[in-house]
C-alpha cells in the first residue's frame, strides 16, 4: 500500500504542476501567483452561469414543492453529475492512462497493474471532484436550505458528494481497459486506440438512451399521472440514465429515516462495487494495453523513384505550413482526441436518440410546429449557430496552436516564413476544422428536425462567416500565453488555462447569440444579418489585431 | 558571412548575462569552430544568429541581411542544425524534408534528386517512409541534417552536430563540412569536443560565461598561451582563468 500512496502523491504533483513545497521554496513566486489569479478568473467567469443554476434550482425547488416532488432537484444534480462524470472520465482516462509519457516508465518499476491503476484512477477522480462542485453543490445547498434539512442531511450529503463521481468513473475506465487491451495488439496503435475511444463513447451512449428507451414512455397519460402523483416519480424517471443515482437521492430526501441509511448504504456498497470491479479488470489487463503501445511499425522500405517525385511535388510554404499542422493534429492521438473528436462527437451524440428511436411522431412533432413559422425558424437557426460556436471555442484548436509547439517553436523562429504567414496557416486549420464540425452540426440537425433547404443554406453561409472570429480570438488567446514548457502532449491540453478561456469565450459568443436573436429578432433573414454583420465585423477587427500585435507576439515569443 | 557586431543577450531581467558584448566574423570558404564549456552561452549566441531568440543589444548580419531588419532574407541564407533533433516526431523522414524544401522554397525537380543523394549519402534511403518517432538520436539528427542542407545554403549553423552521431556518420558530416567551405561557403559549428575542433576547424573561439575570451586560428592560440601544447590544456586554462 505504500508503494500506492507514494505514487499517487507523486502523479498528483506532476498532474496538477503544484509542488507547495516548491512553492514555499522558490524565490520567484510569480508563477504561482499567476496560478492563483487564473483560477480565481474562471470562477469569476462561471459566476453568472453558477448563480441562473442556483436560480434555476430555487425555482425548480418551489414548483416541485407542492407536489411534494422537490428531491427531484437533487437527482437532476446528482445524474447529471454521473452523466458528466462519465463522459469526461473516458476523455480523461484514454489520456491519462493511456497517452501520457509516463505511463512508459512506471512499467519499469515494481509496481502491480491495480496500483498503477489505482492511482491513475484517483488522480482522474480529484479531477472529476473539481469538475462536479459546481453542478452538485448547488442542488445540495438549495435542498438542504430551501427544506431545512437536519444535520444527517448535510452528513449524507458529504458523504455522497464523494461517493457521486466512483460509479460512473469505475463504469467509464471498465470498457475503456478492455477496448485498449485490444487496440494495442494492432500495428496501427495509435490509429486504434483513437478509434477504441470513439467506440467507446458512442457505446456507452447509445446504452444509455436504450436503457432510457426500454422504460415507460413518457408520453404515456397513466404514466404522466404516477409521475405527477407518486413522491419520487420524477426522481424515478430521472435517475434511469444512472439508475443507481436513485438511492442516494432517496438517502437525502429520506435522511432522518433508516430508509435514508439504507439507502445511503446501498449507493456505497454499488458504488464501491463497480470501482472494485473496475480496479480488478484493470489489474488484469492494464499492463498488457500498455506494454508495447508506443512501438512504432517501421517498415524500412526503400522508396522508389515514382514515391520521390510523388512526395516531392512542393506546395506553397503557407500550405506546406499548414499541412504540417494539419498532420500533427491528426497523427497525435491527444491531439486529436482533444480537437478533432469534440467536432464528431457533439452531433454524433445528438443523433444517437434518433438513430435508436427512430423519427416517430413524437420525435419530429415539436419540431415541425417550431419550423412552421419564422419566430420559430429563428430559434432554431439561434440555437444552432450558438452551438456551433460553443464547439469551435471548445475544439481549441487555434487556442491551443502556439502551445502545441512547446520547445519545436524554435522551429517557427528560424525558418524563413513569415509569422504573417505562420498565423494565416493556424487560422486556416482552425477554420477547416471548425467548419468541418459545423457542416456535421448542420448535418446533424438536419437529420433530427425537417430543415429546409432555405434554412440550411442560410445556416452554411452564416456559419461560414461566425466561424472566422471564434477562431481568431482562440490564436489570440494562445499567442497572449502561450504554454510551452510541457513535458507530454496532453499538458498542452489538459493542463493548458488558454482551452478553458477559448471554451468560456465560446459560451459567452454563443450564448450571446442565442439570447440577442431569441429576445430581439424575429425573422431567420434578420438573424442570418445580424450574426453576419456582427461575426463579420468582429472577424475583420481581430484579423487586423493578429496582424499587428500577433505578429510582433510572435517575434517576441522565444520558447 | 557572418557578422556579429557588439551582441548582448541576458535573462531575468539583466541578473544572469548569457552572452556578454560578442562581436565575431566569419568568412566565406572557411570552418569556423565555437568552443566553450556548458552553459557558456554557445547556443544563446546561435539561436540569436539564427533569429530564435532577439538580441537585447548589437547586430547580425548574414551575408550582409540584418536578421532583425531583413529576417526572411536572412533566414534564407543559411541552413541551420539544432542541437536537439528531436521534432516533428509524427511526420515521416520524407514529409520533413519536403516541408523543408517548401518552406526554403527548393523546386521540385532540384529537391527530388537532392534529397535521394543525401539520403543515400546519411545511409537513410530505407527509413525515410518511417515516422521520425521510430528513429534513434542519430538517424534524427541525419534527418535534420538533411533538411538544413536542401536548400544549398551559403551559411550552414550546426550546433552540437556531432552529438549521437556513429563514427561513419560524423566522418561523412565532417566530410561534408569541409566540402562546404571547399565551395567557398561558410560553416560555423559549436561543440564541446576539442578533439573535433581541432580537426575540423580553419578558427575557433572559446567562449566563457557569455564573453568571448579568444578568436583566432588554432596556430594564434597556440602561440598567444606561449607554448605548443594540446588544445585541451589550453581551452581548461583558458576557461578556468577567465
Amino acid at each position: 500500500m505504500h508503494r500506492f500512496w507514494a505514487l499517487l502523491k507523486i502523479l498528483l504533483i506532476n498532474y496538477f504542476g503544484i509542488s507547495i513545497f516548491q512553492m514555499k521554496t522558490s524565490k520567484n513566486r510569480k508563477p504561482y501567483f499567476k496560478k492563483i489569479g487564473l483560477v480565481l478568473l474562471i470562477i469569476v467567469a462561471l459566476a453568472p452561469t453558477i448563480a441562473l443554476y442556483v436560480k434555476l434550482l430555487v425555482r425548480g425547488f418551489d414548483a416541485l414543492a407542492p407536489l411534494g416532488q422537490e428531491g427531484a432537484i437533487l437527482t437532476l444534480g446528482i445524474v447529471l453529475v454521473s452523466f458528466i462524470v462519465f463522459l469526461f472520465g473516458i476523455f480523461y482516462i484514454i489520456n491519462f492512462f493511456y497517452f501520457a509519457d509516463d505511463a512508459q516508465s512506471l512499467l519499469a518499476l515494481p509496481l502491480s497493474g491495480y496500483q498503477v491503476l489505482g492511482a491513475r484512477f484517483s488522480v482522474v477522480l480529484v479531477n472529476e471532484y473539481l469538475s462536479a462542485l459546481p453542478f452538485l453543490l448547488p442542488p445540495l445547498l438549495v435542498y438542504g436550505i430551501k427544506s431545512g434539512a437536519s444535520v444527517l442531511y448535510w452528513l449524507y450529503a458529504l458523504v455522497g458528494f464523494a461517493l457521486v463521481p466512483l460509479l460512473p468513473l469505475g463504469l467509464a475506465t471498465i470498457p475503456t481497459v478492455i477496448i485498449m487491451r485490444f487496440a494495442n495488439l494492432s500495428r496501427r496503435k495509435d490509429l486504434l486506440k483513437i478509434l477504441g475511444g470513439l467506440v467507446v463513447i458512442v457505446l456507452a451512449v447509445g446504452y444509455q438512451f436504450l436503457f432510457q428507451k426500454s422504460g415507460p414512455n413518457a408520453m404515456d397519460t397513466a404514466y404522466l399521472q404516477h409521475l405527477l402523483t407518486d413522491r419520487s416519480g420524477l426522481m424515478n424517471l430521472m435517475s434511469r440514465v444512472f439508475p443507481s443515482t436513485r438511492y442516494l437521492g432517496l438517502a437525502l430526501i429520506n435522511a432522518d429515516q433508516l430508509s435514508g441509511l439504507v439507502n445511503l448504504l446501498v449507493f456505497a456498497g454499488l458504488s464501491l462495487l463497480v470501482v472494485a470491479l473496475a480496479w480488478l479488470t484493470g489489474d488484469k489487463l492494464y499492463f498488457k494495453g500498455l506494454v508495447g503501445s508506443t512501438e512504432t511499425t517501421v517498415k524500412r522500405k526503400k522508396l522508389s523513384e515514382a514515391d520521390y517525385r510523388r512526395a516531392g511535388k512542393g506546395l506553397p510554404p503557407l500550405l506546406s505550413y499548414w499541412a504540417k499542422e494539419m498532420r500533427l493534429l491528426f497523427r497525435t492521438p491527444t491531439y486529436f482526441i482533444n480537437s478533432v473528436m469534440t467536432n464528431l462527437l457533439v452531433p454524433v451524440l445528438l443523433t444517437i436518440p434518433f438513430f435508436i428511436q427512430g423519427r416517430n411522431q413524437e420525435t419530429t412533432m415539436p419540431w415541425e410546429k417550431l419550423l412552421s413559422e419564422p419566430r420559430g425558424q429563428t430559434i432554431i437557426m439561434a440555437i444552432i449557430v450558438g452551438g456551433i460556436v460553443f464547439i469551435i471555442g471548445s475544439n481549441a484548436v487555434t487556442a491551443t496552436s502556439i502551445s502545441r509547439e512547446g520547445r519545436e517553436l524554435y522551429v517557427s523562429k528560424y525558418i524563413p516564413l513569415s509569422y504573417r504567414k505562420q498565423i494565416l496557416a493556424k487560422l486556416l486549420s482552425g477554420y477547416l476544422l471548425g467548419m468541418s464540425g459545423a457542416v456535421l452540426m448542420i448535418i446533424a440537425a438536419r437529420v433530427l428536425m425537417p430543415l429546409d433547404n432555405y434554412l440550411i443554406a442560410m445556416l452554411v453561409g452564416v456559419t461560414l462567416v461566425a466561424v472566422i472570429p471564434v477562431v481568431e480570438a482562440g490564436l489570440l488567446i494562445d499567442l497572449y500565453n502561450p504554454k510551452l514548457n510541457w513535458e507530454n502532449e496532453q499538458q498542452a491540453f489538459k493542463q493548458n488555462f488558454n482551452v478553458i478561456f477559448s471554451m468560456l469565450l465560446a459560451i459567452l459568443l454563443g450564448g450571446g447569440i442565442i439570447y440577442i436573436v431569441i429576445r430581439y429578432i424575429h425573422t431567420p433573414v434578420q438573424a442570418a444579418l445580424f450574426i453576419l454583420l456582427g461575426f463579420g465585423l468582429a472577424a475583420l477587427f481581430l484579423y487586423y489585431f493578429l496582424m499587428t500585435w500577433g505578429v510582433r507576439r510572435c517575434h517576441e515569443l522565444e520558447g | 558571412m557572418i557578422e556579429i557586431c557588439r551582441v548582448s543577450k541576458s535573462y531575468n531581467r539583466g541578473q544572469v548575462k548569457a552572452v556578454d558584448d560578442v562581436s565575431l566574423t566569419v568568412q566565406g570558404g572557411e570552418i569556423f569552430g565555437f568552443l566553450g564549456p556548458n552553459g557558456a552561452g554557445k547556443t544563446t549566441l546561435i539561436k540569436m544568429i539564427t533569429g530564435i531568440l532577439n538580441a537585447d543589444r548589437g547586430s547580425i548580419k548574414i551575408n550582409g541581411r540584418d536578421i532583425k531588419d531583413s529576417p526572411l532574407e536572412a533566414k534564407m541564407q543559411f541552413g541551420f542544425v539544432p542541437d536537439d533533433p528531436n521534432i516533428f516526431s509524427r511526420l515521416t523522414g520524407i514529409e520533413y524534408l519536403n516541408f523543408m524544401a517548401d518552406v526554403y522554397q527548393v523546386s521540385s525537380e532540384i529537391r527530388v534528386e537532392r534529397i535521394q543523394k543525401l539520403l543515400e549519402r546519411f545511409e537513410m534511403s530505407t527509413a525515410a517512409a518511417d515516422l521520425i518517432q521510430s528513429y534513434s538520436h542519430g538517424m534524427k539528427q541525419k534527418i535534420v541534417v538533411i533538411g538544413a542542407l536542401l536548400h544549398n545554403p551559403p551559411v550552414w549553423i550546426l550546433d552540437e552536430p556531432m552529438t549521437g552521431l556513429d563514427p561513419r556518420s560524423s566522418y561523412d558530416l565532417k566530410e561534408m563540412m569541409r566540402e562546404h567551405a571547399d565551395a567557398g561557403k561558410t560553416v560555423f559549428f559549436s561543440t564541446h569536443v576539442l578533439e573535433v575542433a581541432e580537426k575540423v576547424c580553419d578558427r575557433l573561439a572559446i567562449i566563457n560565461k557569455g564573453r568571448m575570451i579568444f578568436c583566432g586560428s588554432l596556430e594564434e592560440i597556440r602561440t598567444h598561451a606561449r607554448e605548443n601544447r594540446s588544445l585541451e590544456n589550453l581551452f581548461l586554462e583558458l576557461t578556468e582563468n577567465a
